[in-house]
């Protein structure tokens, strides 16, 4: 099996790809922005850390920006932080358009709710998942997921919400579609519960 | 939040240093790599590790038994590594052994450029350590006061794309007398990065404390040695007080 982790220069890649050796030994885990290698394989994953407006730009840099569309639409996809973030109409860190695969925003924390609670959202928090996915096999549902983030996904659809956290808000930390699985939160980061999401991945047969 | 075992190595055995004082070293264990596995064994989700004659030598000087370490547990638990790690091949070789993240203190301050170049290269992967004492910078196991404001320096740490920065009180550090709350609550407001504050844990009061001020502000874990080692805090009481502050918030 071959999985592209998608580098565009915005992200945590090494623990991204270390940990996906990690779970599936067998696999070829290719670090790339490689149109072809990402065409060419089997699984794709794009993670993502900073800010929207620069990983959009960088997205488009790297030349691989089409064939992570390609992606979304064929094969299992598993969208990171700003790899998720992405995958959006919009978001509103820069006003920044995304790649508008799925319907909604992208918000920041909304100051007037957090009640003194810091943004960004940094640290464990517990994920609750909105009903079964090959994803959480394995995971109970309340299980703790590393965050560090500020803008947090609104998909327009509910139907995509695979799982919601509380921090100041009620927000939307996983979304499930077809193919694709996106998460707000480090699987990466997130030690024995991330490895298990991330082998999940690398198992679904979506 | 994380409470994460410090295990500091010196001449091959866990010792503890009282405020950073290499001659007041007290040995908790002869074998690291069996206190390690204890750690994990409590359900510890991350250890600190410190190479103190590597940080006083500038280069790491218990290789051979970090290695170890990591082959024991770093598959499942993740480690935070510092002491005397100076150069990007040395960082290379340590994530390649397994190690989650390494810590960089001292030649962050001498050598900012170095921290810099480390960030960029290692992204997700470097822990900036920063020891202050009333506010400003101390460097080379403390023995040295900077003029640098650690807040200035935290931010400016924070531009070059750290994953977190380690913070420790060097009034507090093994002395067991309370973490100082208004100092790490002060750095954690300045700064957007997480922050992990280190030294002074003395009871499972001092984790709620800790939980209750500073993990709202961005404290994800708390480091803490003397106390676990002497019994005055019980690891699994303290991890477990320390989630259960985290459901409430």
């Amino acid at each position: 099996m071959k999985i592209a982790v998608v580098d565009y220069g915005m992200g945590n890649i090494r623990s991204v790809s270390k940990a996906l050796e990690r779970v599936a030994p067998e696999a070829q885990v290719a670090v790339t922005t490689d149109p072809a290698v990402i065409r060419a394989s089997d699984r794709v994953v794009v993670p993502g850390q900073g800010a929207m407006p620069d990983c959009m730009r960088q997205l488009a840099a790297s030349g691989a920006r089409e064939a992570v569309i390609e992606a979304t639409r064929a094969k299992p996809f598993l969208g990171i932080c700003i790899g998720m973030q992405m995958l959006f109409e919009r978001g509103a860190e820069g006003d920044t358009p995304g790649l508008g695969l799925l319907a909604g925003g992208v918000p920041r924390f909304p100051a007037a709710r957090m009640a003194g609670l810091k943004v960004p959202h940094m640290g464990w928090n517990e994920v609750r998942q909105v009903g079964p996915h090959a994803l959480w096999s394995g995971i109970p549902s309340g299980e703790r997921f590393y965050f560090v983030h500020s803008y947090y996904p609104a998909p327009a659809d509910a139907a995509l919400v695979a799982a919601t956290c509380d921090y100041g808000v009620a927000f939307t930390c996983a979304i499930a579609r077809d193919n694709i699985f996106a998460v707000q939160f480090h699987p990466e980061k997130s030690q024995a519960a991330g490895l298990r999401l991330l082998s999940n991945f690398v198992q679904w047969r979506p | 939040m994380l409470i994460i075992p410090a295990i500091d190595l010196k001449d091959g055995r866990c010792v503890r240093l009282q405020q950073g004082d290499m001659n007041r070293a007290t040995v908790f264990g002869d074998d690291p790599v069996a206190m390690a596995k204890h750690w994990a064994a409590q359900g510890a989700r991350r250890l600190h590790i410190v190479d103190l004659n590597g940080a006083v030598a500038g280069r790491p000087k218990n290789e051979k038994v970090i290695r170890e370490m990591i082959q024991a547990v770093g598959q499942s638990t993740p480690i935070e590594l510092g002491g005397g790690i100076r150069d990007l091949d040395t960082i290379e070789s340590y994530l390649d052994a397994g190690v989650a993240y390494v810590i960089i203190g001292t030649a962050a301050v001498k050598n900012p450029g170095f921290l810099s170049d480390a960030s960029y290269a290692f992204p997700g992967h470097i822990i900036a350590g920063l020891d202050a004492k009333d506010g400003k910078v101390a460097v080379e196991g403390w023995s040295k006061m900077t003029g640098h404001d650690v807040v200035d320096l935290a931010k400016k740490y924070e531009e070059f794309g750290v994953e977190a920065l380690v913070y420790t009180d060097i009034g507090r550090d093994g002395m067991m007398t309370g973490v100082n709350i208004e100092a790490t609550l002060k750095l954690a407001q300045a700064i957007k990065i997480p922050l992990i504050a280190s030294g002074g844990l003395n009871s499972i009061k001092d984790v709620e404390t800790v939980c209750q001020k500073l993990m709202p502000e961005g404290v994800i874990g708390a480091i803490t040695g003397r106390a676990l080692y002497e019994g005055k805090i019980d690891f699994k009481k303290a991890q477990a007080a320390a989630d259960k502050a985290s459901r409430k918030s």
